[in-house]
Protein backbone atom coordinates (compact mmCIF):
# COMPACT_ATOMS: atom_id res chain seq x y z
CA UNK A 1 0.00 0.00 0.00
CA UNK A 2 1.18 3.70 -1.04
CA UNK A 3 1.09 6.20 1.62
CA UNK A 4 -2.16 8.02 2.62
CA UNK A 5 -1.93 11.96 2.70
CA UNK A 6 -4.98 13.47 4.39
CA UNK A 7 -5.28 16.84 4.47
CA UNK A 8 -7.09 19.57 6.57
CA UNK A 9 -8.17 22.89 5.28
CA UNK A 10 -7.30 25.39 8.38
CA UNK A 11 -9.26 28.12 6.91
CA UNK A 12 -12.47 25.71 7.61
CA UNK A 13 -11.21 24.03 10.72
CA UNK A 14 -9.54 25.68 14.06
CA UNK A 15 -8.39 28.81 15.11
CA UNK A 16 -9.02 30.65 11.47
CA UNK A 17 -12.07 28.50 10.76
CA UNK A 18 -15.58 28.36 11.39
CA UNK A 19 -15.55 25.38 13.76
CA UNK A 20 -13.70 25.08 16.86
CA UNK A 21 -12.49 21.50 16.95
CA UNK A 22 -13.18 21.30 20.43
CA UNK A 23 -16.61 21.50 20.12
CA UNK A 24 -17.01 19.52 16.78
CA UNK A 25 -14.53 16.54 16.82
CA UNK A 26 -16.32 14.93 14.65
CA UNK A 27 -13.59 13.35 12.83
CA UNK A 28 -12.16 12.11 16.30
CA UNK A 29 -14.82 10.48 17.14
CA UNK A 30 -15.54 8.60 13.67
CA UNK A 31 -11.39 7.34 13.17
CA UNK A 32 -11.85 4.28 14.40
CA UNK A 33 -7.47 3.45 14.33
CA UNK A 34 -7.82 7.31 15.78
CA UNK A 35 -5.42 8.95 13.27
CA UNK A 36 -6.06 12.36 14.73
CA UNK A 37 -4.64 14.34 17.22
CA UNK A 38 -6.19 17.14 18.66
CA UNK A 39 -3.49 19.85 20.22
CA UNK A 40 -3.21 23.68 20.76
CA UNK A 41 -2.14 25.87 18.40
CA UNK A 42 1.73 26.26 18.45
CA UNK A 43 1.91 29.71 17.03
CA UNK A 44 -0.87 31.48 18.87
CA UNK A 45 -0.16 33.34 22.04
CA UNK A 46 -2.22 32.29 24.74
CA UNK A 47 -3.59 35.05 27.56
CA UNK A 48 -3.54 32.09 29.95
CA UNK A 49 -0.88 29.41 29.43
CA UNK A 50 -2.67 26.89 31.83
CA UNK A 51 -5.94 26.97 29.83
CA UNK A 52 -4.94 26.89 25.94
CA UNK A 53 -7.90 28.40 23.62
CA UNK A 54 -6.87 27.80 20.36
CA UNK A 55 -6.86 24.36 18.75
CA UNK A 56 -6.39 22.75 16.02
CA UNK A 57 -6.86 18.83 14.55
CA UNK A 58 -3.81 17.28 13.10
CA UNK A 59 -3.58 13.81 10.95
CA UNK A 60 -0.94 12.76 12.93
CA UNK A 61 -0.41 9.17 12.13
CA UNK A 62 -1.86 8.34 7.99
CA UNK A 63 0.17 5.00 8.01
CA UNK A 64 -2.93 3.25 10.23
CA UNK A 65 -5.46 4.71 8.30
CA UNK A 66 -7.69 2.34 6.81
CA UNK A 67 -9.28 4.44 3.71
CA UNK A 68 -12.71 3.87 5.01
CA UNK A 69 -13.34 7.80 4.17
CA UNK A 70 -15.86 8.14 6.77
CA UNK A 71 -13.82 11.74 8.26
CA UNK A 72 -14.37 13.16 5.06
CA UNK A 73 -18.03 12.30 4.94
CA UNK A 74 -19.01 13.48 8.63
CA UNK A 75 -17.11 17.13 8.64
CA UNK A 76 -19.73 19.44 8.25
CA UNK A 77 -17.10 22.29 6.69
CA UNK A 78 -16.17 19.16 4.28
CA UNK A 79 -12.45 20.23 5.56
CA UNK A 80 -10.80 17.11 5.16
CA UNK A 81 -9.39 15.48 1.31
CA UNK A 82 -7.58 12.09 1.65
CA UNK A 83 -4.98 11.48 -1.55
CA UNK A 84 -3.25 8.33 -2.08
CA UNK B 1 12.60 -9.29 36.06
CA UNK B 2 12.96 -6.43 33.59
CA UNK B 3 15.60 -4.03 33.63
CA UNK B 4 14.08 -1.80 35.86
CA UNK B 5 13.30 -3.86 38.46
CA UNK B 6 17.11 -4.32 38.87
CA UNK B 7 18.05 -1.18 39.17
CA UNK B 8 15.31 0.37 40.96
CA UNK B 9 13.59 -2.94 42.56
CA UNK B 10 15.35 -3.28 45.81
CA UNK B 11 15.36 -6.89 45.04
CA UNK B 12 11.15 -6.66 43.81
CA UNK B 13 9.62 -5.47 41.32
CA UNK B 14 10.35 -1.50 40.10
CA UNK B 15 6.64 -0.62 40.57
CA UNK B 16 6.84 -2.26 44.36
CA UNK B 17 9.80 0.19 45.79
CA UNK B 18 7.99 2.84 48.06
CA UNK B 19 11.14 5.29 47.31
CA UNK B 20 10.11 5.36 43.63
CA UNK B 21 6.96 7.52 45.07
CA UNK B 22 8.14 9.54 47.56
CA UNK B 23 7.93 13.74 47.52
CA UNK B 24 11.32 13.54 48.57
CA UNK B 25 12.46 12.16 45.11
CA UNK B 26 10.67 14.62 43.57
CA UNK B 27 12.08 17.10 45.27
CA UNK B 28 15.56 15.95 44.59
CA UNK B 29 14.54 16.53 40.71
CA UNK B 30 12.50 19.28 41.35
CA UNK B 31 9.37 17.70 39.62
CA UNK B 32 7.16 20.29 40.27
CA UNK B 33 8.21 22.96 37.85
CA UNK B 34 9.04 19.99 35.38
CA UNK B 35 5.53 18.23 35.27
CA UNK B 36 3.85 21.71 35.50
CA UNK B 37 6.10 22.66 31.47
CA UNK B 38 5.25 18.91 30.64
CA UNK B 39 1.47 18.38 31.11
CA UNK B 40 0.83 22.12 29.76
CA UNK B 41 2.63 20.75 26.18
CA UNK B 42 1.16 17.33 26.19
CA UNK B 43 -1.09 17.27 23.42
CA UNK B 44 1.97 18.97 21.06
CA UNK B 45 4.28 16.10 22.13
CA UNK B 46 3.78 14.78 18.79
CA UNK B 47 3.62 17.83 16.41
CA UNK B 48 6.46 19.83 18.03
CA UNK B 49 9.58 19.63 15.90
CA UNK B 50 13.00 18.06 17.74
CA UNK B 51 15.79 18.59 16.03
CA UNK B 52 13.56 19.69 12.90
CA UNK B 53 11.26 16.81 12.92
CA UNK B 54 7.88 15.86 14.60
CA UNK B 55 6.12 12.83 14.85
CA UNK B 56 2.93 13.46 12.46
CA UNK B 57 3.77 10.45 9.75
CA UNK B 58 6.19 8.73 12.25
CA UNK B 59 4.73 5.39 10.59
CA UNK B 60 6.24 6.37 7.10
CA UNK B 61 9.20 7.76 8.75
CA UNK B 62 10.37 4.65 10.78
CA UNK B 63 10.12 2.53 6.73
CA UNK B 64 12.25 4.99 5.45
CA UNK B 65 15.44 2.92 4.54
CA UNK B 66 18.32 4.15 6.72
CA UNK B 67 16.58 7.64 7.83
CA UNK B 68 14.14 5.16 10.01
CA UNK B 69 16.77 2.85 11.03
CA UNK B 70 18.23 6.18 13.08
CA UNK B 71 14.94 7.94 13.52
CA UNK B 72 14.09 4.50 15.86
CA UNK B 73 17.32 4.76 17.57
CA UNK B 74 17.27 8.59 18.49
CA UNK B 75 13.47 7.79 19.43
CA UNK B 76 13.98 4.91 21.73
CA UNK B 77 16.66 6.69 23.67
CA UNK B 78 15.02 9.66 23.95
CA UNK B 79 11.80 7.76 25.71
CA UNK B 80 13.99 5.67 27.59
CA UNK B 81 16.05 9.18 28.84
CA UNK B 82 17.19 8.04 31.75
CA UNK B 83 19.65 10.52 30.95
CA UNK B 84 20.56 13.03 32.79
CA UNK B 85 18.84 16.47 31.92
CA UNK B 86 15.42 15.06 30.77
CA UNK B 87 13.28 17.78 28.96
CA UNK B 88 10.17 18.20 29.76
CA UNK B 89 8.20 18.87 26.46
CA UNK B 90 9.67 15.85 24.70
CA UNK B 91 8.49 13.91 27.49
CA UNK B 92 11.51 12.05 28.01
CA UNK B 93 11.87 9.11 30.33
CA UNK B 94 7.74 8.84 30.29
CA UNK B 95 8.12 4.82 30.35
CA UNK B 96 5.33 2.79 31.63
CA UNK B 97 4.65 -0.82 32.22
CA UNK B 98 1.48 -2.84 32.01
CA UNK B 99 0.15 -4.53 35.68
CA UNK B 100 -2.35 -7.01 36.98
CA UNK B 101 -5.43 -4.92 38.91
CA UNK B 102 -3.94 -6.75 41.96
CA UNK B 103 -0.71 -5.05 42.02
CA UNK B 104 -2.63 -1.34 40.72
CA UNK B 105 -4.62 -2.11 44.47
CA UNK B 106 -1.40 -2.64 46.02
CA UNK B 107 0.01 0.49 44.80
CA UNK B 108 -3.21 2.60 45.23
CA UNK B 109 -3.83 1.49 48.69
CA UNK B 110 0.03 1.23 49.99
CA UNK B 111 2.43 3.32 48.13
CA UNK B 112 1.15 5.73 45.89
CA UNK B 113 1.80 9.23 47.76
CA UNK B 114 -1.28 11.39 48.63
CA UNK B 115 -3.13 13.55 47.37
CA UNK B 116 -4.21 11.24 44.54
CA UNK B 117 -6.43 12.32 41.81
CA UNK B 118 -8.64 11.00 39.32
CA UNK B 119 -8.44 12.49 35.99
CA UNK B 120 -9.41 13.46 32.54
CA UNK B 121 -7.32 10.60 30.00
CA UNK B 122 -5.34 12.74 28.02
CA UNK B 123 -4.88 10.55 25.33
CA UNK B 124 -8.47 9.95 24.47
CA UNK B 125 -8.93 13.70 24.65
CA UNK B 126 -6.71 14.28 22.12
CA UNK B 127 -6.84 11.44 19.71
CA UNK B 128 -10.10 10.94 20.19
CA UNK B 129 -11.88 13.74 21.58
CA UNK B 130 -13.64 12.48 24.45
CA UNK B 131 -13.50 13.08 28.39
CA UNK B 132 -13.07 9.94 30.26
CA UNK B 133 -12.14 9.89 33.78
CA UNK B 134 -10.06 7.13 33.93
CA UNK B 135 -6.37 8.22 35.08
CA UNK B 136 -5.32 8.34 38.24
CA UNK B 137 -2.51 10.18 39.72
CA UNK B 138 -0.69 11.01 42.22
CA UNK B 139 2.28 12.79 44.13
CA UNK B 140 3.29 15.94 43.00
CA UNK B 141 1.19 15.48 39.97
CA UNK B 142 -2.31 16.01 41.28
CA UNK B 143 -0.98 19.37 42.33
CA UNK B 144 0.22 20.29 39.19
CA UNK B 145 -2.86 18.65 37.33
CA UNK B 146 -5.23 20.99 39.17
CA UNK B 147 -3.72 23.78 37.90
CA UNK B 148 -4.96 22.79 34.19
CA UNK B 149 -8.61 22.82 33.88
CA UNK B 150 -8.98 21.31 30.93
CA UNK B 151 -8.15 17.75 33.24
CA UNK B 152 -10.54 18.28 35.63
CA UNK B 153 -13.38 16.13 35.54
CA UNK B 154 -17.20 17.47 35.95
CA UNK B 155 -19.29 14.44 36.96
CA UNK B 156 -17.83 13.56 39.29
CA UNK B 157 -15.04 14.58 42.15
CA UNK B 158 -11.52 14.20 41.41
CA UNK B 159 -9.98 14.17 44.75
CA UNK B 160 -10.48 10.62 45.87
CA UNK B 161 -9.18 9.15 49.02
CA UNK B 162 -7.39 5.25 49.08
CA UNK B 163 -10.21 3.32 49.46
CA UNK B 164 -11.97 5.37 46.41
CA UNK B 165 -9.12 5.25 43.79
CA UNK B 166 -8.69 1.20 44.68
CA UNK B 167 -12.88 0.47 43.85
CA UNK B 168 -11.88 2.79 41.01
CA UNK B 169 -9.70 0.67 39.66
CA UNK B 170 -11.44 -2.31 39.98
CA UNK B 171 -14.27 -1.02 38.26
CA UNK B 172 -12.00 0.60 35.18
CA UNK B 173 -10.37 -3.84 35.16
CA UNK B 174 -14.00 -4.81 35.03
CA UNK B 175 -14.75 -3.04 32.41
CA UNK B 176 -11.91 -4.50 30.42
CA UNK B 177 -9.03 -1.22 30.76
CA UNK B 178 -5.56 -2.35 30.97
CA UNK B 179 -3.51 -0.75 34.00
CA UNK B 180 -0.48 0.35 33.58
CA UNK B 181 1.98 2.30 35.68
CA UNK B 182 4.29 4.84 35.12
CA UNK B 183 7.59 6.94 35.49
CA UNK B 184 7.28 10.63 34.97
CA UNK B 185 10.17 11.20 34.76
CA UNK B 186 12.51 8.22 35.48
CA UNK B 187 12.44 7.01 38.30
CA UNK B 188 9.15 9.04 39.90
CA UNK B 189 6.18 7.31 40.01
CA UNK B 190 3.01 9.02 39.52
CA UNK B 191 0.13 7.52 37.40
CA UNK B 192 -1.41 4.50 37.09
CA UNK B 193 -3.46 4.88 33.66
CA UNK B 194 -6.49 2.42 32.69
CA UNK B 195 -5.58 2.07 28.94
CA UNK B 196 -7.33 0.80 25.74
CA UNK B 197 -5.82 0.59 22.29
CA UNK B 198 -6.03 2.63 19.64
CA UNK B 199 -6.40 5.52 21.12
CA UNK B 200 -3.96 5.37 23.92
CA UNK B 201 -0.49 7.38 22.92
CA UNK B 202 1.66 4.52 24.03
CA UNK B 203 -0.35 1.76 22.56
CA UNK B 204 0.01 3.35 19.70
CA UNK B 205 3.64 3.60 19.65
CA UNK B 206 3.84 0.45 21.37
CA UNK B 207 2.24 -1.93 18.64
CA UNK B 208 2.16 -0.05 15.27
CA UNK B 209 5.40 1.26 15.03
CA UNK B 210 7.04 -1.50 18.20
CA UNK B 211 8.75 1.37 20.33
CA UNK B 212 9.34 0.32 23.89
CA UNK B 213 7.54 2.72 25.09
CA UNK B 214 5.49 0.55 27.61
CA UNK B 215 6.37 -2.78 28.57
CA UNK B 216 4.33 -5.95 29.25
CA UNK B 217 3.97 -6.97 32.56
CA UNK B 218 5.79 -9.05 34.78
CA UNK B 219 3.20 -11.32 34.54
CA UNK B 220 1.23 -13.77 31.34
CA UNK B 221 -1.94 -15.39 31.17
CA UNK B 222 -2.01 -18.92 31.36
CA UNK B 223 -5.07 -21.08 29.68
CA UNK B 224 -6.23 -23.79 31.32
CA UNK B 225 -7.46 -25.31 27.83
CA UNK B 226 -9.58 -28.63 29.64
CA UNK B 227 -11.62 -26.26 31.54
CA UNK B 228 -12.51 -23.42 28.47
CA UNK B 229 -16.09 -23.98 27.31
CA UNK B 230 -15.76 -22.08 24.22
CA UNK B 231 -18.14 -19.33 25.83
CA UNK B 232 -15.60 -16.36 24.01
CA UNK B 233 -16.48 -13.84 26.63
CA UNK B 234 -12.78 -13.47 27.03
CA UNK B 235 -12.18 -12.41 23.40
CA UNK B 236 -14.12 -9.17 23.83
CA UNK B 237 -12.03 -8.40 26.41
CA UNK B 238 -8.75 -8.35 25.08
CA UNK B 239 -7.24 -4.89 23.87
CA UNK B 240 -4.07 -6.75 22.49
CA UNK B 241 -6.21 -9.45 19.85
CA UNK B 242 -4.18 -12.04 21.51
CA UNK B 243 -7.55 -14.21 22.26
CA UNK B 244 -9.18 -16.23 19.24
CA UNK B 245 -12.01 -18.53 19.07
CA UNK B 246 -11.73 -21.70 17.15
CA UNK B 247 -15.27 -22.95 15.65
CA UNK B 248 -14.30 -26.84 15.49
CA UNK B 249 -12.20 -27.50 18.63
CA UNK B 250 -14.52 -25.07 20.63
CA UNK B 251 -12.16 -23.14 22.54
CA UNK B 252 -9.72 -19.85 22.40
CA UNK B 253 -6.24 -20.09 21.46
CA UNK B 254 -4.07 -17.24 22.98
CA UNK B 255 -0.70 -15.93 20.99
CA UNK B 256 0.72 -15.63 23.89
CA UNK B 257 3.44 -13.52 22.23
CA UNK B 258 1.07 -10.88 21.89
CA UNK B 259 -0.44 -11.24 25.61
CA UNK B 260 0.39 -8.08 27.36
CA UNK B 261 -0.63 -10.00 30.93
CA UNK B 262 -2.67 -7.55 31.67
CA UNK B 263 -5.03 -9.80 32.90
CA UNK B 264 -8.49 -7.93 32.39
CA UNK B 265 -9.52 -11.27 30.37
CA UNK B 266 -9.70 -13.18 33.82
CA UNK B 267 -12.93 -11.43 34.61
CA UNK B 268 -14.83 -12.05 32.08
CA UNK B 269 -14.45 -16.19 32.33
CA UNK B 270 -16.70 -18.06 34.50
CA UNK B 271 -14.85 -21.47 33.94
CA UNK B 272 -11.82 -20.54 35.69
CA UNK B 273 -9.34 -21.50 32.64
CA UNK B 274 -7.01 -18.19 32.64
CA UNK B 275 -4.44 -17.31 35.37
CA UNK B 276 -2.00 -15.07 35.30
CA UNK B 277 1.31 -16.62 36.27
CA UNK B 278 4.51 -14.60 36.92
CA UNK B 279 6.46 -14.26 33.18
CA UNK B 280 9.73 -16.10 34.44
CA UNK B 281 7.52 -19.60 34.65
CA UNK B 282 6.40 -19.31 31.29
CA UNK B 283 9.36 -21.25 29.47
CA UNK B 284 9.63 -19.17 26.64
CA UNK B 285 8.27 -15.94 27.34
CA UNK B 286 10.65 -15.50 30.37
CA UNK B 287 12.53 -11.98 29.95
CA UNK B 288 10.34 -11.29 27.04
CA UNK B 289 8.83 -7.58 27.52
Amino acid sequence: MGKTKIKIDYSKCGPEGKVDPRECAKCLNVCDPCVFLRHEDLKKKEENIYDPQHWKITAIWPSVCTRCFKCVEVCPENAITIKF
Amino acid sequence: MCKWCTQHGIGKKWYMNARNYSDQLADEHNLQEYLTEQWMNFEAVYIRKIAGLSSKGLGYKLQMPLIGKILRWTVERMIHGTVRNPKPIRADGHIGQVIPMEDAQIILSELAAEPIVETYCMCRKMQRGINYQSCINFGVLSEVLEKLPRFIPKERAHRISREEAVERMEEHNKKGLVATVWYQPYPYINAICNCESPECGALRLRNDFDLMIMSKAEYIIDLNQDNCQGCKSCVSMCQWNAIRYIPSIDRVIIDYDKCFGCGVCRHACKHDALKLIPRQEFKGFDGHF
